[in-house]
């Protein structure tokens, strides 16, 4: 978990977000209909992005979880946080973690994505308050950048 | 005058953040997951509740047998309607927390369980059994206004009402007539007549952030302490105050950030079901968070319209005369949306000058779920039948849809319908810009052959609520930072940035030395509202006259303190500037010497337009007729370019240009957030959302089944503002969250107009609706 090794019993029937914001208390992951539609509970297992409401805790026995919360390096934004900041990426900010996790298994496989695939990369997330543009922008900003892999 | 003054000082000043473009102050928070919601409040000892809906749309409550589910693990509290037998409302007080004898719509709360973890309150809530006798339903408010119609409300005319005209006997909650001139003598003027029906559906606000609110009571105190997600506190502390019958200061309201709002957080909704069971816990907190299938089925929604349009034209496109009646589907309650049916409804005559008009706009209960509140507030609805119509007038007489808009618009000094002189008109500026952005009259080589483009523009007028009250404090510390005491929520719209910027420039510091609080009604003053687009305009002239106090109580201590005149001295960036002497100390030194360790030095003001000359309306006006008067009008005009598919009617929007007249923008980047994400939410509206009902009950109540717009559903979106200065806004700004929800629809709908030849009137613009009309336009041609 964000780099820390958690060892905890789970009851079977929690989900992974119920476990993240429940008993690790990072509130950071959100979660916005509980039945995969809105993306806003994105996380990355191992790496690729994940609806947590729909995967149960259990499941994340052995795998590599990153939250919001593992992304800032002490203090220190990851480009990305950064570059939604710089490109007034974010309103209301409850979709933004999961949009963030999802442009960073995109960059982290595709250095160089055009508008397009950052499009369908994230299209799993929406955002009620319609920042699509800006969020790509954000994106795009980065796009071919060497700072991505953190 | 304290406002007057510092209205003189604000036309001189030279501002350093006020118009740049400066990344959010809120935005680190957000990106990190560090930004607390009111989704996330987690108090020690805190309950769940969950609630049992009502199944029927319409029945009596003949027994509830609540025995299994009190005994069931975990469970801690079990309220019905008679335990807590209060209603509220603040047009008409006719809506209980659960329902008591009867229920009104599907998804209506009826008893509510509080228990150890979500799970268990589900639990209790299975166990709740529920015999209703069912009553016959009205579900079209069409026929609902009729005399044979079921009553939702028989006891309409017994119920505490602020002064609403409702018509007794009859579901019509509130009927609002207005008229100006005589409309019979602007038709018989007229060289054409247009009659045209429009509708405009319900919609979902679909905030990502569901509905969310935690409720603590204290019986020894009878305090009731809430946290919620809401963009209106301190109006909501006093309807529930007013509903309990105990006095507001019992309620305190706290507001963490809130997840999206769009006008669907600021009634009792969560709230409602939360402080019922907090009342029967002993002072555990409980913490109610909606499902998606209650944000969808149980909340509030758009208020649904029909709207019949009378318009006459001259055959040069002059405007003589127009008669527009609307009926409004309120759902089971009124909720808010009594001002939809009242100040929404004005809007129908749009931003032009028609000498004659007549209004008749009735609001009327069906047994289904609420309506209310939606950015806009009406306007999008009555947007949608307005510019609809004048792209068929355009088209009837021959004249351009610009050149026609051109002939009729408001400028400044024009008279509004009460005859409110306009200030801040930057309405044609909009029109230009938008249209010649999108390349107006130029034609576009389609993507196929059974593709065509087309391109088609509407305008928009918005007003404000009228008159507000917004106040706050500042503080300044001996580290010479600065905090803005105040109830203004962040809703994501900007409003702690907005705010901060203002402050920073009224008081002479660097806008990181300076931040705005959470919302905590028992210590921020009091403020209407986030909402009607008013932050900017009320609360940035309360911040701004309340940092020029500051400011003037630093500069006369700077002045004692340096032995000079502390007009001959400036405060900027956080260091007190001496004239013809430079830099001589620093405000953090300043405060230090003169205080010793440490000090706030506070500043208070208050703001509300009431008094202002620009309100001046016709002085034969008195009433509901009295009350038209706007302190700002916001203007814009979008331009849309799609591309209609003649085989299947699918419709794909190409490009949209939102220009919008916002008096100063004092942050283009806040400004070009709610403009672009006005476009998508207006495409999703108009194109995808729709909720689905047979028999009262919502059908798609999940996110998979009510679309919304996604990132691949986006066209480009060039957002472009225009600054018609406003003489009494912070800097001349006014607004443009809501107005810029408005144009989208029928700036589609006339480039489809555009593209293929034919007209859909009733919203949502589906492929099948799109496609059945192309068969039909075949058919007859």
């Amino acid at each position: 978990m964000n780099g820390e090794r958690h060892q905890t019993e789970v009851d079977p029937q929690i989900t992974l977000v119920e476990f993240l914001r429940g008993s690790l208390h990072l509130t950071g992951t959100k979660e916005g209909c509980g039945t995969g539609d809105c993306g806003a509970c994105t996380v990355l297992v191992d790496g690729n992005p994940v609806n947590s409401c729909l995967m149960l805790a259990a499941d994340a026995h052995g795998r590599q979880v990153t939250t919001i919360e593992g992304l800032a390096n002490d203090g220190a934004l990851h480009p990305l946080q950064q570059s939604f900041i710089d490109k007034g990426a974010v309103q209301c900010g409850f979709c933004s973690p999961a949009m963030i996790l999802s442009a960073k298994a995109l960059l982290d496989r595709n250095r160089n994505p055009v508008e397009d695939d950052i499009k369908q990369a994230l299209s799993g997330v929406l955002c009620r308050c319609g920042s699509y543009k800006k969020i790509i922008e954000s994106v795009l900003a980065l796009a071919g950048s060497e700072k991505e892999n953190v | 005058m304290p406002w007057q003054e510092a209205r003189k000082k604000m036309s001189k000043m030279k501002t350093h953040y006020v118009g740049a473009r400066i990344p959010r102050v809120d935005a680190r928070d957000k990106v990190t997951g560090h930004a607390i919601y009111g989704f996330d409040v987690d108090l020690p000892g805190m309950l769940y509740g969950a609630t049992l809906r009502s199944p029927l749309p319409h029945a009596k409550i003949v027994e509830i047998e609540t025995s299994e589910a009190r005994k069931a693990p975990g469970v801690r509290a079990v309220v019905e309607g008679r335990d807590f037998p209060f209603t509220f409302g603040t047009a008409i007080k006719d809506q209980p927390f659960l329902a008591v004898d009867r229920v009104r719509y599907v998804g209506e709360p009826v008893v509510a369980v509080a228990a150890e973890t979500e799970a268990a309150a589900m639990d209790g809530v299975q166990k709740i059994r529920v015999r209703y006798e069912e009553l016959p339903a009205v579900f079209d408010p069409r026929e609902a206004i009729k005399e044979t119609s079921p009553l939702v409300h028989p006891n309409l005319e017994q119920y505490p009402n602020s002064g609403y005209p409702v018509v007794p006997g009859t579901n019509v909650c509130v009927l609002r007539t207005y008229k100006l001139g005589d409309v019979e003598k602007g038709f018989a003027e007229a060289d054409e007549i247009f009659e045209d029906e429009f509708s405009a559906h319900a919609v979902s606000h679909a905030t990502i952030e569901p509905h969310v609110a935690v409720a603590q009571y204290l019986p020894t105190t009878d305090h009731y302490t809430i946290w919620s997600s809401t963009d209106r506190p301190y109006l909501l502390s006093r309807e529930l105050a007013d509903a309990l019958g105990i006095p507001t200061s019992h309620i305190r309201y706290i507001v963490p950030y809130v997840g999206g709002a769009f006008g669907g957080k600021n009634t009792l909704i969560a709230e409602a079901i939360a402080v019922a069971l907090a009342r029967f816990t002993k002072g555990r907190p409980v913490k109610v968070v909606f499902s998606r299938e209650e944000e969808l089925t149980a909340t509030q929604i758009r208020v649904a319209a029909f709207m019949k349009l009378k318009t006459g034209v001259k055959k040069d496109g002059t405007l003589t005369a127009r008669k527009a009646d609307i009926v409004w589907d309120s759902g089971a309650y009124v909720s808010n949306s009594n001002g939809v049916a009242i100040r929404g409804a004005y809007t129908i005559f749009g931003p032009y000058r028609i000498p004659n008009i007549e209004l008749v706009s009735r609001l009327v209960y069906t047994n289904k779920e609420i309506s209310g509140s939606y950015r806009g507030y009406g306007t999008t609805q009555v947007s949608w039948a307005c510019e609809s119509q004048m792209d068929m007038i355009a088209d009837k007489l021959g004249i351009g849809p610009l050149e026609l808009r051109l002939k009729n618009a408001y400028v400044e000094g024009d008279r509004y319908i009460n005859g409110q002189a306009l200030h801040g008109v930057g309405l044609k500026e909009t029109m230009e810009k938008a249209t010649q952005e999108i390349g107006w009259g130029k034609m576009r080589q389609p993507s196929s052959t059974v593709k065509r483009s087309g391109k088609g523009m509407a305008v928009i007028l918005k007003g404000t609520l009228t008159p507000t009250n917004s106040c706050c404090f500042i503080k300044v510390n001996q580290d010479a930072k600065a905090t803005v005491i105040c109830t203004t929520p962040e809703t994501g719209g900007g409003q702690k940035t907005v705010l901060s910027q203002i402050a920073a420039d009224a008081i002479g510091l660097p806008l990181d030395s300076v931040s705005v609080t959470t919302p905590d009604t028992s210590v921020t003053p009091y403020n209407d509202a986030v909402g009607s687009s008013r932050t900017t305009f009320h609360m940035g002239n309360a911040v701004f006259i309340a940092g020029q106090q500051v400011r003037r109580k630093i500069l006369d201590l700077a002045g004692k303190a340096l032995k000079t005149d502390p007009h001959r001295l400036n405060l900027f960036e956080g260091k007190i500037h001496e004239e013809g002497v430079g830099e001589r100390i620093t405000l953090k030194a300043l405060v230090k010497q003169v205080f010793g360790p440490a000090m706030d030095l506070l500043g208070e003001a208050f703001y509300n337009p009431a008094e202002s000359p620009l309100l001046a309306a016709d002085p034969g006006l008195n009433g509901w007729d009295g009350r038209m008067s706007s302190i700002f009008w916001m203007f814009a005009t979008h331009a849309a370019e799609v591309e209609v598919d003649t085989e299947t009617g699918v419709v794909k929007v190409i490009k949209v240009v939102a220009a919008h007249d916002v008096g100063q923008a004092i942050n283009p980047v806040t400004c070009e957030q709610q403009i672009e994400g006005s476009v998508i939410m207006g495409l999703s509206n108009t194109l995808f959302e729709e909720l689905k009902m047979e028999n009262g009950r919502i059908l798609n109540d999940s996110l998979a089944d009510y679309k919304l717009a996604t990132f691949l559903d986006m066209p480009q979106i060039v957002p472009i503002i225009v600054e018609a200065q406003h003489r009494e806004g912070p800097f001349g700004a006014k607004g443009v969250g809501e107005p810029a929800a408005g144009a989208t629809a029928p700036a589609i709908a006339n480039a489809i107009f555009d593209a293929v030849g034919i007209r859909i009137k009733d919203l949502p613009i589906t492929a099948e609706k799109v496609w059945a009309a192309l068969k039909e336009k075949k058919g007859k041609g």
